[in-house]
């Protein structure tokens, strides 16, 4: 893969930030997304995308009604999701509501789908956990033949049949690029290769050269089921600042509750700051100087074979000039120097 | 009356381009955008998108539109128009407006409605043999979330909620929301039950009309000790320089259009008298300025109405000519009516 064509992007959960230690509103934090996303595309990066989340703190209950109104803020960066709950959603209202991006964006709509590591839409929309995974099978089955055909009839279990069902406003022929989202289930990364999907892979803790075997099977059955190669890409979370010591000082102390909260939720690992410093050493938190960030991103595109990575930049009350900068040294400086970094040892896929 | 409001009001229609081809949903689409931002520079003050689930339709989804519309515009309201309720989740539906009305610095209105087109309820799995409990329990379920606290609720329509808490959160406190309703004295009602605005669809007939239901409004409000808000009207119309332009562009295309959604009501198909009839002396605002804006005045003073919203779409009018009537209704007829009425 030519270098150039190594995307880099940001993620957001629309999380509230903070601005001099007051905490913004929940719609002081929506604007702010939109304003950070057009700093993205002014920075040079490739893509902006917004999760989905239905917690206090987390703004992005919507997604795309913020991708829609990022869209016309901007002109050029792509708009994605990080992930768009597909379990819980309804594949024919998400035709309509990405569709509708898409126009609104000229041509730069994209969807990541996954089955979510938060909960909270289960309860909320009236499912039950124990169909996570036929909710998802049915609905991506559903959601790519919306995409793919003219016009659908199906039934399933998950939602009421369609009979030579044509949505509106029409997608533009073949659909938008749709990923799968995966967490580490190696049955979720052959559904991707069994579809023919890129894959984004998230990566929120350990060393992510563990999710080589899930790369290497990813591709083998990608070939089996006789698709085209398709893009990887791996999203986490982190922080740029000038200094690896103002990164690691300024982001610890939004981590470590962080970190805490997911380990009681989830059984997460407890954030010490013994933990916190291997997690930035040898794992998952890119966070440091600009020269530090872009050595390990260039290190696991190279170890993983990416062709894309998305840093979530938000993280529960940082202060927002701590995210600008984020956003602009990352684009400004550690995309050029990941891009210098790989045309001199390229990836082969 | 300086306060009166002014809206306009688009369902998306595909619209014809210069050579008379119909443009692509996605031109569709982002016509709608350019027109509300003209809609904003002019001082249009609301501009409503209807949902729908037809092939003429190109807006499915109102609030990703209007999302679109808020971060080029400064000053106009947002609205849906309507929101169709029963087919959709109360608290999803919540989550949408509530983050345009954060995207846009508190200028989003829902207009929740049952829909005058059924297409909804099989698309998303409902039967129409529930078209009363689907609305009802809804609107009940969604004026609980209006509150902004946490909710706890039970019913037939959807699953309970045990002390959910709904985000975002808005800056004022309460989302803008109104009933729009076609033309059942129950819904004008419940309406005032709940304490919320009333839209009337007026789409045939003189619109007085309409004044019993009102006049219903305003005295179920006080029996039932709510408040009874300024009532708004949306009825369609076009504008163009000349009455006899304006009549001549709408015509073939809202005829075409007026008889495709006649068939599957069991309407005859409309004929050129009735059309002329229904711009005299009905619910068709379609002239020059200041025919239009005559008519408007008048409906608005008949009924006491607090705003009107032009539907200013029907059937494939041409691009140019729907930008044309975006400018005459701010430039010319919102100052118009504004005149006569002061007169």
């Amino acid at each position: 893969m030519a270098t150039r064509d190594f995307e880099l992007g940001l993620n957001s959960f629309g999380e509230v930030a903070s601005d001099g230690g007051r905490t913004l509103s929940d719609a002081e934090t929506v604007r702010l997304i939109v304003e950070e996303a057009r700093l993205a595309e002014s920075v040079g990066l490739d893509a902006f995308s917004v999760g989905e989340h239905y917690r206090e703190g987390h703004n992005d209950s919507a997604t795309p009604v913020l991708l829609a109104a990022i869209a016309t803020a901007t002109d050029r960066i792509q708009l994605g999701t990080s992930v768009t709950v597909l379990s819980t959603n309804d594949p024919v209202r998400l035709y309509q509501e990405f569709s509708t991006v898409d126009a609104i964006s000229n041509g730069r709509a994209q969807v990541v789908l996954g089955r979510a590591s938060a909960t909270e839409s289960f309860p909320l929309f009236g499912y039950d956990l124990t169909d996570y995974e036929r909710l998802f099978e049915e609905k991506l089955e559903l959601f790519m033949r919306l995409q793919r055909e003219d016009s659908v009839t199906w039934s399933g279990t998950v939602r009421a049949p369609l009979v030579e069902q044509r949505l509106h406003p029409r997608m533009r022929p073949g659909g938008i690029p749709t990923w799968i989202g995966v967490g580490g289930s190696p049955d979720s990364v052959v559904r991707a290769a069994r579809y023919g999907l890129p894959l984004m892979m998230a990566v929120i803790g350990g060393r992510p050269q563990r999710f080589a075997g899930h790369v290497e099977l990813y591709h083998r059955a990608l070939e089996q089921f006789g698709h085209p190669a398709q893009p990887v890409g791996q999203h986490s979370l982190g922080l740029v600042a000038e200094t690896d010591e103002e990164a690691i000082e300024t982001w610890w102390p939004y981590w470590q509750p962080l970190v805490a909260q997911l380990a009681r939720e989830r059984g997460f690992y407890k954030p010490t700051r013994e933990r916190y410093e291997a997690e930035l050493d040898q794992g998952a938190l890119f966070v440091g100087s600009p020269d530090t960030v872009a050595r390990k991103i260039a290190t696991v595109a190279r170890d993983l074979r990416l062709s894309r990575f998305d840093l979530k930049y938000d993280i529960l009350h940082l202060p927002r000039d701590a995210r600008a900068r984020t956003i602009e040294l990352l684009g400004r400086e550690v995309a050029p120097r990941v891009r210098e970094l790989l045309a001199k040892e390229p990836i082969h896929v | 009356m300086s306060d009166l409001v002014f809206g306009l009001d688009t369902f998306g229609d595909v619209p014809e381009d210069d050579s008379g081809a119909p443009v692509s949903y996605a031109a569709a689409i982002r016509q709608v955008v350019d027109e509300a931002i003209l809609a904003d520079e002019i001082g249009v003050d609301v501009l409503a998108l209807g949902e729908h689930h037809r092939p003429e339709f190109s807006v499915s989804t109102p609030e990703t539109v209007l999302a679109g519309i808020a971060t080029r515009t400064s000053r106009i309201r947002l609205s849906s128009g309507v929101t169709v309720l029963s087919s959709d989740d109360p608290v999803r539906v919540f989550q949408r407006f509530a983050t345009l009305d954060a995207l846009s610095h508190g200028r989003a209105e829902v207009i929740l409605g049952r829909g005058s087109f059924t297409e909804s309820f099989p698309l998303f799995g409902y039967d129409l043999s529930d078209y009363e409990v689907l609305f009802e329990e809804k609107i009940e379920l969604f004026a609980r979330l209006l509150e902004e606290k946490p909710v706890t609720w039970s019913g037939t329509v959807r699953a309970p909620l045990e002390n959910a808490d709904v985000f975002p959160k808005t800056e004022s406190g309460r989302l803008t929301t109104w009933v729009g309703v076609g033309g059942s004295p129950q819904s004008v009602v419940r309406t005032a039950r709940f304490g919320l605005p009333l839209m009337l669809a007026i789409i045939g007939g003189a619109p007085e009309r309409f004044a019993p239901y009102i006049e219903l409004y305003r005295r179920a409000a006080e029996e039932l000790g709510t408040i009874a808000h300024p009532v708004g009207m949306h009825s369609p119309g076009f504008i163009a320089d000349t009455d006899e332009e304006a009549r001549e562009v709408f015509w073939p295309r809202y005829r075409v259009m007026r008889d495709r959604i006649g068939a599957l009501r069991g309407w005859p198909a409309i004929r050129r008298e009735e059309y002329d009839r229904e711009i005299e002396s009905g619910s068709l605002y379609i002239g020059s300025p200041e025919t239009v804006a005559r008519k408007i005045a008048r409906a608005v003073a008949a009924l006491g109405v607090g705003r009107f919203d032009l539907i200013y779409t029907a059937g494939t009018q041409p691009i140019s000519a729907r930008l044309r009537a975006v400018e005459l209704y701010g430039t010319k007829v919102i100052p118009m009516v504004r005149d006569i009425l002061a007169g």
